[in-house]
């Protein structure tokens, strides 16, 4: 009862002021990561630090402990969850390694009363809230970009992502879509690129020769370097390539554009995203039961006018980012109760 | 006739057979167009799996329980190394391509001294080395893709009449790695422990001295194929050899050399590798979807794997 009335006149402090109270400031939230081998997720964890480790200097929060596991296995991350369940965290916020295979331990974690919150790698399981990125709107947007640059169509490339996870399902979607509306397009071509340019690069290389001209590729962000490099080693002329946010795709735009004026656009989820995930966990704590348990994010975009502004802040080999406060958090909320 | 029939029974000619094929039915589908590009993407893309598939051939070869498994992350930590050290200027391309093979002999030598002083089995040994490189790596690199100086860039997709010079270096090396098996003491002891690590001993071979070599050797050429890699892709990254744990020990079967050790086969190295290069190309030609492609390449494999072997088992 007393908790009750303490939640309660929190939230009535919270209305008031917009801003949370040292309701939570004995709450552990731990961050379960599967992964940290590439730029996207170094991105990610230095935001989610950065903005996490000031949210328990001004005590916010308790402890914002960050715990990344060795390999990119289910098994692992679910051992993972089981510990910080044992380990008495009040929330987690998880990328999760697979979106279904993990809900049993997440199931567990919302039955012991520990509030759940997952972010790119998102899970099913009912009780665990999920941001997410608009990643259909995202790939139908690319079509209609390229409509805007290649107003006479052409045949296009696609470059798939990690297969079987739903955000390659949705950027595809949108894609398709985004044809469908545009149908002076044709996709002639699909590769799985992985989001990683290695991978993309090797799979670009190999289906190029059999392929009519492309005009344009269409992707799903940190794929778009490696496209670049098959087309140049293939001696094939350069499309217009969607970027993907990464420091390597906007600097060769900037090459190219200072040498002839290239144009293209560029989308990808903010690394960022991971401090969302923070401050909707630290929100439910606080006693907000009224989250959407599926809160859906705008995708950072840049074009030929912006694009150069936001190059020197993305460190070198990185991704550009935005860290969201609890205000943004809030908003984000709202906007999703419409 | 019968230096034809010699040649089929040599289990390698089965990995260029199904290349081929492969390469064929590629062509077929698009009606005769691309098949030189094909080539040409598929020898630039061989040359990485046959660089380690080469250091892989002579630690499977050395008999029951010898593999290296850390590989990727061997390869991703030499990318990193090498691109670091060359920070972007050619004049440091020398010295920042020893510091890669520095690197890869060191992570040989530590699987050596795992295996050796600890006693622990090969798999387990490369296995944990490799989560213990992998941080390392992360720690180093911050995931960061370091791009590699111009001058390195452009070696790498460097090319004569179709041909990438990476491929024709490649060549190179497979051939030094077959005199190197078959000529030298050093590749008979690696055969002879194969075929039986004790007669080897009481015959007088160096047993642990060829065991270092190899892992160091093995070490080394994934230092090598990390430097290279970083060039040709552009940037160093943590998850850059991925793809070489399975490609090295997979050119290795398919190519004709025994998992059990003991008989070891170079040429079915760059078979084996073009084959799995060619039939990517294929699927990915084909338009089938992942599923499907998955489906078929494990099929296919398993196709050529049997007609490598069946002759074999014939006699």
């Amino acid at each position: 009862m007393k908790k009750k009335i303490l939640a309660l006149s929190a939230l009535a402090v919270l209305l008031a002021s917009g801003t949370a109270f040292a309701d939570t400031s004995d709450k552990k939230i731990a961050f379960s990561n599967n992964y940290a081998g590439n730029s996207w997720r170094q991105s990610m964890l230095k935001s989610y630090e950065k903005v996490a480790n000031k949210a328990v200097a001004d005590g916010i929060v308790a402890a914002a402990d960050v715990f990344t596991t060795a390999d990119k296995e289910v098994p692992t991350q679910a051992a993972q969850v089981q510990n910080l369940i044992l380990q008495g965290y009040d929330a987690i916020v998880i990328n999760a390694a697979s979106p279904d295979a993990l809900n049993g331990a997440i199931k567990q974690a919302c039955d012991a009363g520990i509030v759940v919150v997952s972010f790119d790698g998102i899970v099913t399981e009912p009780c665990a809230y999920r941001v997410v990125v608009d990643y259909e709107k995202m790939g139908k947007e690319e079509v209609e970009r390229m409509a805007k640059l290649l107003p006479e169509g052409g045949n296009l490339l696609e470059i798939r992502g990690l297969a079987g996870t739903s955000i390659d399902d949705a950027i595809h979607k949108g894609i398709e879509e985004g044809v469908k509306a545009h149908p002076q397009f044709k996709i002639v071509g699909s590769v799985t690129g992985d989001w990683d340019q290695t991978t993309a690069q090797k799979a670009v290389a190999t289906i190029l020769p059999s392929l009519p001209e492309i005009v344009g590729v269409v992707d799903q962000g940190g794929d778009g370097y490696g496209a670049a490099q098959a087309f140049a080693a293939a001696g094939k002329p350069r499309p217009t390539i969607i970027m993907g946010n990464r420091q390597d795709e906007l600097q060769w735009w900037k090459e190219q554009k200072d040498k002839d004026g290239y144009v293209t656009w560029s989308a990808s989820i903010a690394p960022g995203v991971s401090t969302l995930a923070f401050w909707v966990a630290q929100l439910a704590l606080d006693g907000h039961d009224d989250i959407p348990h599926d809160l859906i994010v705008p995708y950072l975009s840049f074009d030929q006018d912006n694009f150069e502004a936001a190059l020197p802040d993305i460190p070198k080999g990185g991704v550009a980012s935005h860290e969201y406060t609890q205000e943004d958090a809030l908003t984000a909320i709202k906007d999703n109760m419409k | 006739m019968e230096r034809a029939r010699a040649l089929l029974a040599k289990p390698w000619i089965w990995s260029f057979v199904g290349a081929f094929i492969v390469w064929a039915a590629t062509v077929a589908f698009t009606g005769g167009h691309g098949g030189g590009g094909m080539i040409t993407a598929a020898l630039a893309l061989a040359v990485f799996m046959v660089i380690v598939g080469i250091g892989q051939m002579f630690v499977i070869t050395l008999g029951p329980g010898n593999i290296d498994l850390s590989l990727p992350a061997n390869i991703g930590l030499a990318s990193a190394v090498a691109m670091k050290v060359m920070d972007g200027s050619d004049s440091m391309l020398a010295i920042g391509l020893m510091a890669a093979l520095a690197s890869g002999f060191a992570v040989g030598t530590a699987n050596y001294l795992l295996i050796r002083a600890l006693r622990i089995p090969p798999i387990i040994a490369t296995l944990s080395a490799a989560f213990i490189i992998q941080s390392i790596d992360i720690s180093y690199g911050r995931g960061l893709q370091i791009k590699p100086p111009p001058g390195f860039a452009d070696f790498a997709n460097l090319r004569y009449f179709g041909i990438p010079v990476l491929a024709i270096l490649g060549i190179v090396l497979a051939i030094a790695a077959a005199i190197a098996l078959n000529r030298t003491v050093y590749g008979r002891s690696v055969l002879a422990i194969g075929q039986n690590m004790r007669a080897a001993k009481l015959a007088g071979v160096k047993v642990h001295r060829t065991s270092f070599i190899t892992y160091a050797l093995c070490g080394t050429l994934g230092g090598l194929d990390g430097a290279l890699l970083a060039a040709y892709f552009r940037g160093a990254n943590v998850d850059i050899g991925n793809e070489y744990l399975l490609a090295s020990i997979a050119v290795v079967v398919i190519g004709g050399t025994s998992v059990a050790g003991g008989k070891a086969n170079v040429p079915g190295v760059w078979g084996a590798a073009l084959f799995l290069v060619l039939l990517l190309t294929m699927l990915n030609t084909f338009g089938f979807s992942v599923g499907v492609r998955l489906v078929l390449t494990g099929l296919i494999i398993v196709g050529v794997i049997t007609a490598a072997g069946g002759p074999r088992t014939e006699r």
